[in-house]
This record gives C-alpha cells, sequence and structure tokens, in this order.
C-alpha cells in the first residue's frame, strides 16, 4: 500500500431516527457497524454482506440501502431511519402490526428488512398491486414463510394506511 | 470490519480528479466495491467519494432530437424514474428500473455498474445496442470519448487508466422497433438480448451470458446470418446454468422477436 494523506476516521453529521447524531467514524465502518455496534441499534440486521438478503434495509434519505454495503460515512448529512425508529412509544407501526396480523414472520430475523422495505414501498407507491409487492420485495430473502403472508401483511398494511 | 481505509471527500470535480490513482479508487454507490474490499478483491489506501460531485449527477436533454448526457453518479432509480429518459428511451428507463434490488436502484449508479464491468449487466448491453458513448477523463490528460465497447473490455476490465474516472455517459434516443429482454432467476441476469429491428436490418446485441456485450447488424430476414451469431457466441457456463441452455433460450428468443413478430 502507498502513502495516502486521506484521513482514516471522519466526524459525521446525520439525523437517525429523529435525532442528531454526531460521531467520529472509521472510513472502514459500514453503516450497519456503526448503528449496530456503536450506536446498539441492534434491530437492523446483517446477513449476506452482498445486498441481496435484504436484512439490513435502512431508509436513507427515504429511500431504502443496504446498510451493510455503505460505509458509514456515506451516512454524513442524511437522514436515516432504522426499523427502531418506526415505533411511538409502546405503539407498532401500522407495518408491523400488519406483519403481526397476517402471521408474516416464524424466526424473525429478515422482519425488520421486510418492514422497512415495506415502508419505502408504501412511500413510493401507497396503493401497489401485487405485482408493485414482488418487484420491491425481491430483493428480500425469507427462509421461514414461504413469502405469502408476507404478500398479504403488504396489501394489508397498504389497505389501512390509504390515503 | 473492512481493513483500514481513507476517504477523499469533495464536491469539486477536479480535486476528485486530482485524488484518483492506483490507490485512491472512485467510490459512488458501493453496491460493487464495499463487497469486493470486504472478500479482499480490492485493497485500496482510500475511495474517493463522487456521490457528492453535482457535476456527476445531472441528466440533461439538450434538444429534441437528443442525445441525453446521464452523469456517472446518477442512480438506478433516478433513470428509471426521469421523464426525458421514460419519453425517449424507454428501454433504458426499463432496464434500470429492473437492475438488482430496489436498495440497488436506490444506492446504486449507472457509472459504477459500468466500471465495474460485471459481465451480467443490463445496462452495459442496452446502452451497447444504444450505441451510446462514455466520457472520461483524467487530471492529466484531460477528457476523451469512448463506444462502450472500447470502455468495457473484457469481464470485469475497463480500459480506464488508474488516474481516470467515469464523467459522463451520452445515450441517443432509442430508435424505432427496438426492444431489451432479460432471462433472470438470481440477482443478476442469466441471458440479456436487445434488438432493433428495422425494415432493412436487424442490430442484435447479447449480454449477460458473455464476457462483456456483443452486437451484430444482419440484413433483415437474414435467419442463416442470426443462426451463425448465435452458433458462434462464446456463451459463458456459470452458476446460471450451462452455456448449452443459454444457447437454447438465446435461439428461441431471436425467433420469437425477428420471425415471429406479433400484432
Amino acid at each position: 500500500m502507498t502513502e495516502s494523506s486521506a484521513p482514516t476516521s471522519v466526524v459525521i453529521e446525520f439525523e437517525l431516527n429523529g435525532r442528531r447524531v454526531e460521531t467520529l467514524a472509521p472510513v472502514r465502518l459500514t453503516a450497519a457497524e456503526l448503528l449496530r455496534d456503536r450506536l446498539g441499534l441492534i434491530g437492523t440486521k446483517v446477513s449476506c454482506g452482498i445486498q441481496v438478503c435484504g436484512a439490513c434495509t435502512v431508509l436513507v434519505g427515504g429511500e431504502p440501502a443496504s446498510s451493510c454495503c455503505l460505509l458509514a460515512v456515506d451516512l454524513d448529512g442524511t437522514e436515516v431511519v432504522t426499523v427502531e425508529g418506526l415505533t411511538r412509544g409502546r405503539e407498532l407501526h401500522p407495518v408491523q402490526e400488519a406483519f403481526a396480523a397476517a402471521n408474516a414472520l416464524q424466526c424473525g430475523y429478515c422482519t425488520p428488512g421486510f418492514v422497512m422495505m415495506t415502508v419505502a414501498l408504501l412511500s413510493a407507491n401507497p396503493q401497489p398491486d401485487r405485482d408493485a409487492v414482488r418487484e420491491w420485495l425481491d430483493g428480500n430473502l425469507c427462509r421461514c414463510t414461504g413469502y405469502a403472508p408476507i404478500e398479504t401483511a403488504v396489501m394489508l398494511a397498504a389497505e389501512r394506511t390509504a390515503p | 470490519m473492512l481493513p483500514e481505509l481513507g476517504l477523499v471527500c469533495s464536491n469539486d470535480l477536479d480535486e476528485v480528479l486530482g485524488s484518483v490513482d492506483a490507490e485512491h479508487v472512485a467510490y459512488a454507490g458501493g453496491t460493487e466495491l464495499v463487497p469486493a474490499m470486504g472478500l479482499g478483491l480490492r485493497r485500496p489506501a482510500a475511495v474517493v467519494d463522487l456521490k457528492r460531485v453535482e457535476a456527476l449527477k445531472g441528466i440533461t436533454t439538450d434538444t429534441e432530437a437528443g442525445p441525453v448526457e446521464i452523469g456517472a453518479a446518477v442512480t438506478h432509480r433516478r433513470i428509471a424514474e426521469h421523464p426525458g429518459v421514460r419519453r425517449h428511451i424507454p428501454v433504458l428507463a426499463q432496464a434500470a428500473g429492473r437492475v438488482g434490488n430496489a436498495r440497488v436502484r436506490s444506492t446504486g449508479t449507472i457509472g459504477g455498474n459500468l466500471c465495474f464491468a460485471e459481465p451480467r449487466s443490463d445496462l452495459a448491453c442496452v446502452l451497447t445496442a444504444l450505441r451510446a458513448t462514455a466520457r472520461v477523463r483524467s487530471a492529466a490528460r484531460g477528457g476523451r470519448t469512448l463506444a462502450i465497447d472500447e470502455l468495457v473490455v473484457g469481464a470485469f476490465e475497463t480500459s480506464l487508466a488508474d488516474d481516470e474516472i467515469l464523467v459522463s455517459i451520452t445515450v441517443p434516443f432509442q430508435p424505432a422497433g427496438m426492444s431489451y429482454w432479460k432471462l433472470q432467476s438470481y440477482e443478476r441476469p442469466t441471458l440479456g438480448v436487445a434488438v432493433v429491428a428495422a425494415e432493412d436490418r436487424w442490430e442484435i446485441t447479447v449480454g449477460a451470458a458473455v464476457e462483456r456485450p456483443v452486437r451484430v447488424v444482419l440484413a433483415a430476414g437474414d435467419s442463416a446470418g442470426l443462426d451463425a451469431f448465435v452458433t458462434g457466441l462464446d456463451i459463458v457456463t456459470d452458476l446460471c446454468g450451462p452455456a448449452e441452455y443459454k444457447h437454447s433460450v438465446l435461439r428461441e428468443r431471436l425467433r420469437t422477436i425477428l420471425e415471429e413478430p406479433g400484432p
């Protein structure tokens, strides 16, 4: 490796679930590592590490992102929402309610990712048809449910939150 | 955690250009580079963040006749949703709207897709078929313009020098009779086929199943030429399937598109 004068840690500032965060982030740290290991938000899961499974999905600037493949420094200046940011006190978000009502989870490891992707979908398209649901969720893997209850949950959430 | 890594971050294109070299590599969506660094396939000293450079993030349509210029750091989602691209190059908007998954489309960029030169790329195939050109620049030698097949020269291989970055892609408006079809079972396409069926000629570009997109121009109706082209393609066997299978799907698909056009 040649000499480089580029800094290896950078102070970043961003909004996390409505609260301002300022932290010194090593450039080598992924966004998922920052959220889970340093900020204690372990709702975001890490599985494949290559953007295939969707377990680590968070919203950055309202758009879904794989936090395992973003650097923590990429969050600088953005608004980030994790699954922890959806609840209000003890009250679940309508998408979480719908997943529970439709039995759209078993082991639950993939669920935060599915929930965040559903929130992103309903924000872009509040009344999706089943094709749109499949198109948005085909990058999230679940090894328990067989997907049918998840599709049902998304349709239910859309119905309940219809504008 | 990744190995030790530095960051060059600037909103100034010249400063970014002055920073890129073999050890300071261009970085935008992270879709390809972060996993590659995680696996130890790439070990740069630092990443040079292109996301903060406005000059790399525009989509402009200057005239009624085209072309459309797309900055290298524009995400797939923005291409898919851009009214000008949807109107004048719908085949590109549709392909960009089906790249990877919704997260990849929100963070991954057209420049990253081309420069990583992963053979299983929808955009490389579609842009080759559209005869798009790539504008690349370096601080030392200025700019040059390349056809897509001069930029992407092999599997995971481009002609970019270490101190060069891709700045923008210039895409002509979509010609009449153009379509793109892909076969896909996993995250990336198994086979991509872009066809321009004009009255007098067939232009066919095959991607994903080959090391880089391959284009052929035939006289319309030249079935023998079509057959020879498909047979002669050096199709890759991989986890998406054996070469024989892809040859077979490709042959049938081209027959359907070109020789049995729908109503």
